[in-house]
């Protein structure tokens, strides 16, 4: 104990260490990587997602193109509904990054990255980017799938490519979101009921209609609920043409799900790691 | 290159509930040297060691890893700490290479130079034939083998081992005492090792320190905490706790100390061997009677004893509070 009476300050060297380290975006194509691996290992994982939002597609499909196409002028229900295929095919894939991230810090491996001189951003974009190159793929599927049910796009090919990107922006956007979930409970069950956030986001809007179609409460959660535009922005594309104002604001409304879930995770992992 | 050394002053961490599972912790452990941590389940080990890692803040106080503040140097503790955490946190489905190759490349080192490291080390730990196996079909040693390996990768100067040796069979346990031996001479390194055996830390570490429900009890080096008892100790054990009681009360007086633990009563003295006549007749005179009567010199087990007035095992197996951070 008698060594405790040194001061402090000697110790600290002199020359600081040579802070040697990977680019930051090498290491994020590193930790998309590796989360990418692991999902070729557990196929087991991705079959789920794949198959339900298919499924949704020939659900919504059989048993409402012929009830309520009345709105649409001849143009086809497909095109219409494809968009709720979409958005709630990103909404619940968005869930993916955090259950990669739950899963890491169930098997110790996050601390493991943790002890490492790796960037916070690329911990968490990893297998954020992860999920999104999980999500493309879903969704060129469910949008592969539509086409062979004879989907007619206004806009053409380049209008289903705009679909896929908005899908992939508003999945990866909001994968902050689970990610938050994961990294302040740690818990694989909180973190996959989390994802179950789609679902208020998903039919609190104008989910089968149009939103002029909806009325009292439902009219109002669907006009504050940012999903109605991006819905709005992708079904204007496959039904109408390039609507640049409805592009514009469903553009803000996937940044707004996109800032503010990305945001929280930040702070998430910074309650994570300081208040262990 | 740091200071290697470990200065630890006043160091809390509280948990919710008013707990404080390291409380007003301070120490030091020289460079070079291989410092024992040791103490029961709980007793605030391994939460010392998420802290001294970086892995969580403390509540209060200071600590300096290789000259680096852990608060607000945590980078630079990170590049020069080498880390083996209790929980051995590798990736099941990740190969040994896949590992290692991350973790050189993430410390700065170009892939092939990566490459190249991680072929030394999986020679070094001996698991050069297993490197097509996910790391999950690994038995207990082999993970705690790659792990180590995983925590020299960057060749760090001071080596954080969270009980290394637990859960291992005793020949596993051995090749990790030597590898810590080894890297401890060849390379220089700083170790802080904890452990629940007392036997690990009396055979590896230069100095230890007993911490004891968030409290350093005693700090020091082995041979010298055990000198400090006195020698050697005579042990009698009976049939039931009243006979060690009247037997401590009559011979309290002929020795330098005399403590009960359970049925039998350790007295302390110096050249224990002479003194043996004297308590057996002492013992004959007032008729009681021992089951056994045993020599020994002291062990670090003593030198806890003494210290938290408890048995060190016995504190394992009833009563391990449960550690706060896994």
């Amino acid at each position: 104990m008698t060594a405790m009476t040194k001061p402090i300050t000697q110790t600290t060297p002199s020359v600081s260490e040579k802070a040697k380290s990977m680019p930051l975006w090498k290491q994020i194509t590193m930790m998309t990587w590796r989360n990418l691996v692991v999902i070729r290992r557990t196929p087991a994982s991705v079959i789920p997602g794949l198959m339900i939002s298919v499924f949704f597609l020939f659900i919504y499909e059989a048993s409402l193109s012929g009830a309520a196409t009345f709105f649409l002028a001849g143009q086809s229900y497909l095109a219409f509904i494809l968009p709720v295929s979409i958005i709630s095919a990103s909404l619940s894939g968005s869930g993916l990054a955090g259950q990669y991230i739950v899963r890491d810090i169930e098997n110790g491996y996050f601390d493991k990255l943790l002890l490492t001189p790796i960037s916070r951003i690329a911990l968490l974009s990893g297998p954020v980017f992860a999920g999104a190159f999980m999500l493309a793929v879903q969704t060129a599927l469910i949008l592969g799938v539509a086409m062979l049910m004879g989907l007619e796009s206004a806009t053409g090919f380049a209008g289903i490519l705009a679909v896929l990107g908005f899908g992939l922006l508003l999945g990866t956007g909001f994968a902050g979101f689970g990610v938050s979930v994961a990294l302040l409970t740690g818990s694989a069950a909180a973190t996959s009921g989390a994802s179950f956030a789609f679902f208020p986001l998903t039919f609190l809007t104008a989910t089968f209609v149009p939103i002029n179609l909806l009325e009292g409460w439902l009219k109002t959660a669907a006009e504050w609920n940012p999903i109605t535009y991006v819905l709005q922005a992708t079904r204007s594309i496959l039904l109408e043409g390039w609507n640049w104002e409805y592009i514009g604001q469903g553009l803000i409304a996937c940044a707004i799900l996109g800032v503010i879930p990305f945001v929280i995770s930040l702070w998430a992992l910074r309650q994570r790691t300081s208040r262990k | 290159m740091s200071s290697r050394q470990i200065i630890v002053e006043n160091l809390k961490k509280r948990y919710e509930g008013d707990f404080y599972a390291v409380n007003d912790v301070s120490f030091l452990v020289n460079a070079g040297e291989i410092f024992g941590f040791l103490g029961p389940n709980g007793a605030g080990k391994s939460t010392t060691v998420t802290m001294l890692t970086t892995l969580a803040l403390p509540t209060s106080g200071k600590a300096h890893v290789g000259g680096y503040d852990i608060v607000h140097q945590a980078q630079q503790v990170r590049r020069i700490a080498g880390v083996a955490l209790q929980d051995i946190g590798l990736d099941p489905v990740m190969k040994s290479m896949e590992l290692l190759v991350t973790q050189g490349q993430l410390f700065g080192m170009s892939r092939m130079d990566a490459i190249k490291r991680a072929k030394e080390l999986l020679e070094l730990v001996r698991l050069s034939e297993f490197t097509d196996r996910p790391v999950g079909k690994y038995s207990g040693g082999m993970r705690r083998r790659l792990d180590l390996a995983m925590a020299l990768v960057h060749k760090p100067e001071i080596l954080f081992l969270d009980e290394p040796t637990t859960g291992l069979d005793p020949a596993s346990r051995r090749d990790v005492w030597a590898e810590v031996r080894r890297l401890n001479v060849q390379e220089g390194m700083t170790i802080f090792l904890t452990t629940q055996y007392l036997e690990e830390a009396d055979e590896l570490a230069d100095r230890i320190a007993i911490i004891n429900a968030g409290k350093i009890a005693v700090e020091g080096q082995p041979a010298e905490l055990k000198a400090a008892l006195g020698a050697e100790s005579i042990n009698v054990t009976f049939g039931d706790n009243p006979t060690v009681e009247k037997a401590r009360d009559a011979l309290q007086s002929m020795v330098d100390r005399a403590q009960i633990d359970r049925k039998t009563l350790r007295l302390y003295l110096q050249n224990a061997a002479y003194a043996i006549p004297n308590v057996v007749n002492k013992l004959n005179e007032l008729q009681l009677q021992p089951l056994s009567l045993t020599l020994t010199q002291p062990t670090l087990d003593d030198v806890f004893l003494q210290v938290t007035g408890q048995r060190f095992e016995e504190e394992t197996e009833d009563e391990a509070p449960v550690e706060a951070v896994a």
